[in-house]
């Protein structure tokens, strides 16, 4: 599984950019552990993992 | 220690039990020009001088830097100018070392994160996946969807994530049949 299947799953189910964002900012708030374990299941590098986190937190 | 004259003399197993190495290596090194005891005693045993056991410490000293014996030999005739390039180069070679020792660190690490199953570090469970998705506008409909694009798309993940969601293995069988059943109901109705 990579990243770019991921978002081509989501984009699939209808879910656009700012959903997805949305999710992010749910996930983060909700479950901050799971979602950095999850960005590393999708092998996401760990420098774009503190951005994104960051940008869901924010 | 032997005493001649005003001297100290080492035998060659006094400078090798004071460096921690064996005689052969002594030997060697006097093989290959690299330490020449400077004299003998009469019944012809080696004797190193203290002038001898400094050079053999530079030695012992460029020898924990990793370099080989010929670079060390050409560093005790070397000028300030090559010690200096020689000690660069070394550093450079040690330096392409790491970056390889980095490099297979890296592919370990990423051998065995594709390797261990989502399973094992379980991201969470179904419930929060579901909140999750819910919180983010997702109806159940969008569901369904996402089951059967994910089958579709990587079948070897979704078993995976499920899994990783604590789904026992006689649901997942169910909700995977239902995904691909659904998608090839879905390409009919669709045409």
């Amino acid at each position: 599984m990579t990243t770019e299947q991921w978002i081509e799953l989501f984009r699939a189910i209808g879910l656009d950019d700012k959903m997805m964002n949305k999710w992010h900012e749910e996930f983060e708030k909700k479950y901050p552990q799971e979602h950095q374990r999850f960005l590393e299941w999708l092998n996401v590098p760990s420098e774009k993992i503190n951005r994104i986190r960051q940008k869901a937190s924010a | 220690m032997l005493i001649v004259g005003r001297v100290n003399m080492y035998t060659i197993s006094e400078v090798a039990k004071r460096f921690q190495i064996s005689r052969s290596t002594l030997l060697y090194y006097e093989s290959i020009g690299l330490l020449v005891s400077s004299s003998r005693t009469p019944s012809n045993y080696r004797l190193y001088s203290e002038e001898d056991v400094q050079h053999m410490e530079q030695i012992n000293m460029y020898r924990q830097s990793g370099m080989a014996l010929k670079e060390i030999r050409k560093l005790l005739t070397s000028n300030q100018q090559a010690f200096v390039s020689l000690l660069e180069k070394q550093l450079q070679n040690l330096n392409k070392e790491i970056q390889k020792l980095r490099y297979q660190q890296q592919v370990i690490i990423n051998l065995l994160r594709n390797n261990s199953k989502l399973t094992e570090t379980r991201v969470m469970d179904k419930k929060t996946w579901i909140a999750l998705l819910e919180a983010t506008g997702l109806d159940d409909e969008a569901k369904g969807k996402w089951h059967r694009q994910f089958e579709k798309m990587a079948p070897e993940a979704h078993q995976d994530f499920l899994e990783s969601l604590g789904i026992s293995p006689q649901e997942i069988e169910q909700i995977r049949k239902w995904s691909t059943e659904n998608d090839i109901k879905e390409n009919l109705e669709d045409r």
